[in-house]
């Protein structure tokens, strides 16, 4: 091919590099757009001034004026039978704030896709899961940095729920309701 | 990530009221200038095989592949009132890879002096907006992916009809002796293709009704927990079907790409490694059995051992076109000759099933490095999606649909680059075809969709 009537080797071997580093632009561009995938989810230190500016209304007082160490015998685990069941937070900036717990999972952690986002630094981008198994709702710790607690000891293996019996994630505790 | 753009629903004071404040337009946003980058690429890439091929520039090629930019920015405007959440790396991704395609096409085509609707080049941008059209209308039409749920047993039924349809005299036609074409009207069309999302879909929505049984049963072996002889009734069938395929439809590709679709789905499903165990065993044992009685599998392991043997290199079907192949890539070295400027219309069939070695000529080691970089960001984002699904038939459809792109590339490219046996499939959103085009690029809108349903889901943001 007589490829030098209007552009000449020079310009071709030029714009031939310049292709492949706007490719690799390109590459790059998509991989900045993911970098919280890969790094991590941004920390973002809870402002000090969060706590009082949740007014205490009605629900929240309730919550709070029961006993904080709720559910002693009742052990009864969480079922999955379509039973409605909800996630009460128990203690942290959104105490009474509660969550359908519906559909097979609900994933907990600092990542926006989360079902439960906390933004707090102990927590972990992918932090811990509630899912479905076998009839009930297990409590599965995703590695987390900070680790899972139920009724305060660590969950290492994935855990049948108890129901009003707090789970701690970061500085955050909830329980899982009727 | 700004602070006020990532709650989408916020608390609001009294008992599980869960409200949405705003739809964050932040995903599209970053779509939209990816896009941009991405059409600028392709327009670039068909300047360059200009310049390289003809020395002056052809505006009416320009002008068409400017069209297929705007059907993709219309796609992308649809989303921002359909699927606001959704991916946003998926379409951008898909654009270059299908722009790169075209223009590697358009240049073989000019190598070899096809023109009009003998022009591959053409074909492909006809079916390219067509699936354009089918991934609009995915997106559009499929509000949530419970609607497929419901049609688990329809999927499964439609994927066994459209992997026979070929076989039905009349009907499918022989190319190169795969028959897994039909033609209809004079348009040829691979049926597999479109299957391969129906059995995806079945899959799915089977194993989240089976799973229990399938992972929690079963005696330990080796360190395993090895399934019941009853519990294998499921992964035999489809083992069957995919011999079937290779046997009958003498497709050796994609009977390994729908065994290896299921075994992963099963995988996920149960996370019992003993399946894959006994899955990998039955593909061994399948492909001693067919390298041994079946001639045209025997040959395609004679070619890939011994490709350089001067027997099997001018053999009929011999390792002719994989050898052209691999000099073409060496031709590349680390830059490539520039587009334009190889001569990758040696190679029989270069523009589908060797796309890959064409563009590795041309764009060097450095173009097929960041080709395979695109197909690791966009299988990553599907996997990524999988993982964040809220629900078991969503985690596994994203696995299973974002795998299949994968497992793909890896039969293809692996057997252009002779790390394994050459199979006939095609590259995703590369390759010439019109059926893998509409095939990929309604995975690409499924994925689009599961991704925009799970972060719609209902949630709370704490902080």
């Amino acid at each position: 091919m007589d490829s030098g009537v209007l552009v000449s080797e020079l310009t071709l071997l030029i714009l031939r590099i310049g292709f492949l580093i706007a490719l690799w632009v390109f590459v790059f561009f998509v991989v900045y757009a993911v970098r919280s995938d890969l790094f991590g989810q941004r920390v973002r230190k809870m402002p000090a001034a969060a706590k009082p500016a949740v007014a205490p209304d009605a629900s929240a007082f309730l919550t709070s004026a029961q006993p904080r160490v709720s559910a002693p015998a009742n052990t009864e685990i969480a079922p999955a039978d379509g039973t409605p069941l909800k996630l009460v937070i128990t203690s942290g900036a959104l105490q009474g704030q509660e969550l359908p717990l519906q559909g097979d999972v609900l994933t907990i952690g600092r990542s926006p896709d989360s079902s439960l986002v906390i933004q707090d630094d102990y927590t972990s981008t992918h932090h811990a899961r509630l899912e479905v198994r076998g009839g009930s709702w297990l409590l599965r710790d995703l590695d987390s940095t900070n680790g899972t607690t139920l009724s305060g000891s660590r969950v290492t293996t994935p855990t049948p729920i108890p129901l009003n019996t707090p789970i701690g994630v970061g500085s955050m505790t909830f329980e899982v309701r009727r | 990530m700004s602070v006020s753009a990532s709650p989408d629903f916020v608390a609001t004071g009294s008992i599980g009221r869960l409200k949405r404040v705003r739809v964050s337009q932040r995903m599209r946003n970053v779509e939209l200038i990816l896009i941009l980058i991405a059409s600028a690429i392709n327009v670039a890439a068909l300047v360059l095989v200009q310049w390289g091929v003809l020395g002056k520039i052809d505006a009416g090629p320009l002008a068409v592949c400017g069209l297929l930019a705007v059907l993709v920015l219309s796609i992308h405007v649809a989303m921002r009132f359909v699927a606001p959440q959704a991916d946003a790396l998926i379409l951008p991704i898909a654009t270059v890879l299908n722009g790169l395609g075209i223009a590697e096409i358009y240049r073989i085509d000019l190598a070899l002096g096809n023109e009009g609707w003998d022009s591959l080049a053409n074909k492909q941008i006809a079916w390219t907006a067509l699936a354009l059209g089918a991934a609009l209308g995915t997106i559009v039409l499929i509000r949530h992916q419970r609607i497929l749920q419901r049609y688990t047993y329809v999927a499964g039924l439609f994927a066994v009809i459209l992997i026979a349809l070929p076989m039905v005299p009349g009907l499918g036609i022989s190319v190169n002796g795969a028959r897994v074409w039909i033609q209809i009207a004079g348009l040829t069309f691979q049926p597999g293709e479109i299957a391969k999302i129906a059995l995806a879909v079945f899959f799915a929505g089977y194993l989240v009704q089976r799973r229990e049984s399938l992972s929690m049963v079963g005696r330990t072996f080796l360190g395993m927990r090895f399934p019941r002889g009853r519990d294998l009734g499921p992964i035999l069938v489809v083992w069957v079907l995919s011999m079937a395929v290779i046997v009958f439809q003498r497709d050796l590709g994609t009977g390994l790409l729908f065994f290896g679709l299921f075994l992963v789905m099963l995988y996920v499903a149960t996370g019992r490694g003993s399946w894959v165990a006994l899955g990998l065993g039955l593909v061994a044992f399948g492909a001693v059995v067919a390298n041994q009685t079946l001639d045209y599998v025997h040959g395609r392991f004679a070619n890939w051992y011994d490709a350089f043997n001067d027997a099997n290199f001018s053999a009929d079907g011999g390792s002719y076109q994989l050898v052209q192949g691999l000099f073409g890539l060496a031709h590349g070295g680390v830059i490539g000759t520039g587009l334009g400027e190889g001569m990758p219309e040696i190679t029989p069939v270069a523009q589908s099933d060797y796309i890959i070695a064409s563009l590795g000529e041309e764009l060097g080691l450095a173009g097929i490095f960041a080709i395979l970089c695109l197909y690791l960001l966009l299988v990553g984002r599907g996997l990524r999606i999988g993982f964040a699904g809220h629900d078991d038939f969503s985690k596994l459809l994203a696995v299973g649909l974002s795998f299949t792109i994968a497992l793909q590339c890896f039969i293809v490219i692996g057997g252009v680059m002779r790390v394994i046996p050459l199979t006939g499939l095609t590259t995703p959103f590369l390759a010439a075809g019109g059926s893998s085009l509409v095939a990929n690029w309604i995975i690409a809108a499924l994925l689009l969709r599961l991704s925009d349903s799970i972060r719609s889901e209902p949630r709370l943001v704490v902080g």
